[in-house]
């Protein structure tokens, strides 16, 4: 029973939340079973995910493969749980399980009645199947399924908000996002022509074998992908629909979108850039020095950009486009260190991010006020809000004990292992930038005089999810062992030769 | 020269698709109606459904049931087909959710111009 349960266990994280989803509207009268229902796949999620990652942590090398239907693997589709895999879905269940308890009563003044809050839940559990089927999959065209999944379902998040500008950024959104998976289906069109195959480790191998036939297609799939995948996550000349998508949306729904939803396309580009082409045809076709220089310009353009802001989620959702500058880089740098380093940002930032979004948006349904400036004296009337926004403030910028410092600092060895000075001046410069405009709000906040109103924290559940997501920065930070051990561990896998 | 125009011509269901994408392509960046920019995301769909049916295609190749090829001829690559059932459902689902946004920005906004709406932004309140 046990080993029948954690061979399928693979199956079971991915397709679970995606059958919740489809049930959830018949309960759509009950919130309070709704909000129950969600929350308990969340944590059983969790619970799976921790377990795939222990099993993976405790037997070294082989990864679990789960083939579909019993397929073998070139004609059926494989879930692999990797180093990489389990890494990913650990990140993907740990945050989504807070962001949802914050959502618990919380949506109806952004979200509306009971059918719309249901909708919203929907959406939410599809993109959490769809993420942790994208940390699994081992199939280029299950990879556009699910991107394609998550697409969808991040752009009806942001369109359930009543207002019509949440209808214009969701158009904008999906538009620009339609065009990237377009181009990524291109750039899988190109992989399957040349090598034949659509199972990654299958088409790497038949890639390494001919691309110095075909070098101009191996070009032409490098190039849509790395621009459809772009697109996707907001790379920086490519990131315009981010700030309205982010910023409009509810705030649990911000917080998920630039903590996860932007990783799993991240992760997907991981997997088709050292999986597929492997880093010695990166290194061949000098893709690896796109990557570093467009991480570069995105962390100055994206923290400049962030500075500029005065309304506090603009602001965030342009520091989203500053850090995926940084994991961008860190995939650009191919080595352990770099890619251990980008991928612990990654988890770090996943949720930094969200605990800051939700911070912000607890403060704005309590207080009404969106600018930066108005802010005065919030720390003293939402004290547990303000500290957690506080700490993961603080995180992102990089003060040690906390969890984006373990990144960073992996990300910095990298970049000196790379003997490239101007990535790890970047980096450097990114931190003092990120205290920039971060530090204003820590500093309106707490030290200026608070107005004479009635705030007060928001209620016991996302009070709860507050205080878990700020222990988790903190915890990551003081004891970043296991999970920078399964970063370590996934980076080496990525960087095997082949 | 005569060879690359050999090869355009022998090879012209990918050029038809690079020559559709394109089209696609500019049609969304550069218009401002939400209707064309919907149309230009599905002829670049379009393209690329092409691309994967025209990469499966074998000249004078069978259709892959068993027992319609001969002897001297061959069966034609079914998988690329396949997938792009699956491309078409996801691009008919994001063209309908694509047609709900734009009816509801109608209904905001009373046009369906981009650069209209992006200059009304600010005097449209919550419905």
């Amino acid at each position: 029973m046990t080993t029948s349960l954690t061979m399928n266990l693979p199956v079971f994280v991915v397709i679970a939340p995606l059958f919740v989803a489809i049930m959830l509207p018949t309960f759509a009268r009950r919130m309070r079973l709704v909000e129950g229902l969600v929350i308990f796949v969340e944590a059983l999620g969790l619970v799976g995910a921790g377990y795939l990652a222990y099993t993976v942590l405790s037997q070294r090398g082989a990864p679990l493969i789960y083939q579909m239907g019993g397929w073998q693997a070139p004609w059926g589709i494989e879930l692999m749980v990797g180093n990489l895999g389990a890494f990913f879905l650990l990140v993907i269940s740990g945050v989504s399980l807070p962001v949802a308890l914050f959502a618990r009563g919380n949506l109806t003044e952004e979200v509306g009645g009971k059918e719309r809050i249901t909708r919203f839940y929907v959406l939410y559990l599809l993109l959490v199947g769809a993420l942790s089927g994208m940390a699994l999959t081992n199939d280029l065209f299950n990879v556009f399924v699910l991107v394609e999944v998550a697409t969808l379902s991040c752009c009806g998040m942001v369109s359930t908000r009543k207002h019509p500008r949440a209808a214009e950024a969701a158009f904008t959104y999906l538009i620009l996002a339609t065009l990237g998976s377009a181009l990524v289906l291109g750039g899988i069109g190109f992989i399957y022509m040349i090598t034949g195959h659509l199972n990654m480790g299958f088409a790497s191998q038949e890639i390494n074998r001919i691309w110095q036939t075909n070098p101009h297609v191996v070009w032409l799939a490098f190039s849509f992908m790395l621009v459809g995948f772009g697109v996707k996550s907001a790379l920086f000349p490519l990131h315009v629909w981010l700030p309205d998508a982010h910023s409009t949306a509810p705030s649990p729904a911000s917080a998920i979108l630039s903590g996860l939803a932007i990783k799993g396309y991240l992760i997907c580009l991981l997997k088709v850039l050292y999986n597929i082409f492997g880093h010695t045809l990166m290194q061949e076709f000098a893709v690896h020095r796109i990557l570093v220089l467009a991480g570069t310009i995105a962390i100055i353009a994206g923290s400049i950009s962030a500075f500029a802001q005065d309304d506090l989620k603009r602001r965030l959702a342009y520091s989203t486009v500053a850090q995926v500058g940084y994991i961008v880089l860190g995939f650009g740098l191919v080595n352990t260190k770099g890619l251990t380093g980008a991928l612990f940002y990654m988890a770090s930032h996943a949720v930094i991010k969200s605990t800051l979004f939700l911070a912000a948006g607890a403060i704005i349904a309590v207080t009404g006020r969106k600018k930066v400036s108005e802010l005065a004296g919030i720390g003293r009337k939402m004290p547990i809000t303000m500290g957690a926004f506080t700490l993961a403030s603080l995180s992102l910028i990089g003060i040690p004990l906390l969890s984006g410092f373990v990144g960073k600092w992996n990300l910095l060895l990298g970049s000196m292992e790379s003997g490239n000075i101007i990535p790890t001046a970047v980096i450097i410069i990114g931190s003092v930038l990120c205290a920039a405009y971060l530090l204003p709000v820590i500093r309106v906040a707490w030290f200026e005089p608070a107005p004479d109103e009635d705030w007060k924290d928001p209620g016991i559940s996302q009070k709860l999810a507050l205080i878990i997501l700020a222990a988790v920065v903190v915890i990551l930070g003081v004891i970043p062992g296991p999970l920078l051990e399964l970063a370590g561990r996934a980076a080496a896998d990525l960087l095997v030769l082949r | 020269m005569k060879i690359l125009i050999d090869k355009l011509i022998i090879n012209y269901p990918y050029f038809i698709s690079v020559v559709l994408f394109m089209i696609g392509a500019l049609t969304v960046l550069t218009r401002s109606n939400l209707f064309k920019k919907l149309l230009g995301i599905n002829i670049m769909e379009s393209a690329i459904f092409l691309l994967f049916v025209a990469g499966g295609n074998i000249r004078g190749g069978a259709s892959p049931i068993i027992g319609k090829a001969t002897t001297e001829s061959v069966y034609i690559n079914p998988l690329p087909s396949a997938l792009m059932l699956t491309g078409i459902v996801v691009s008919v689902s994001v063209t309908a959710f694509a047609l709900a946004l734009i009816v509801r920005l109608y209904k905001s906004y009373n046009t369906t111009d981009a650069r209209r709406i992006a200059t009304m932004r600010d005097e449209v309140t919550e419905r």
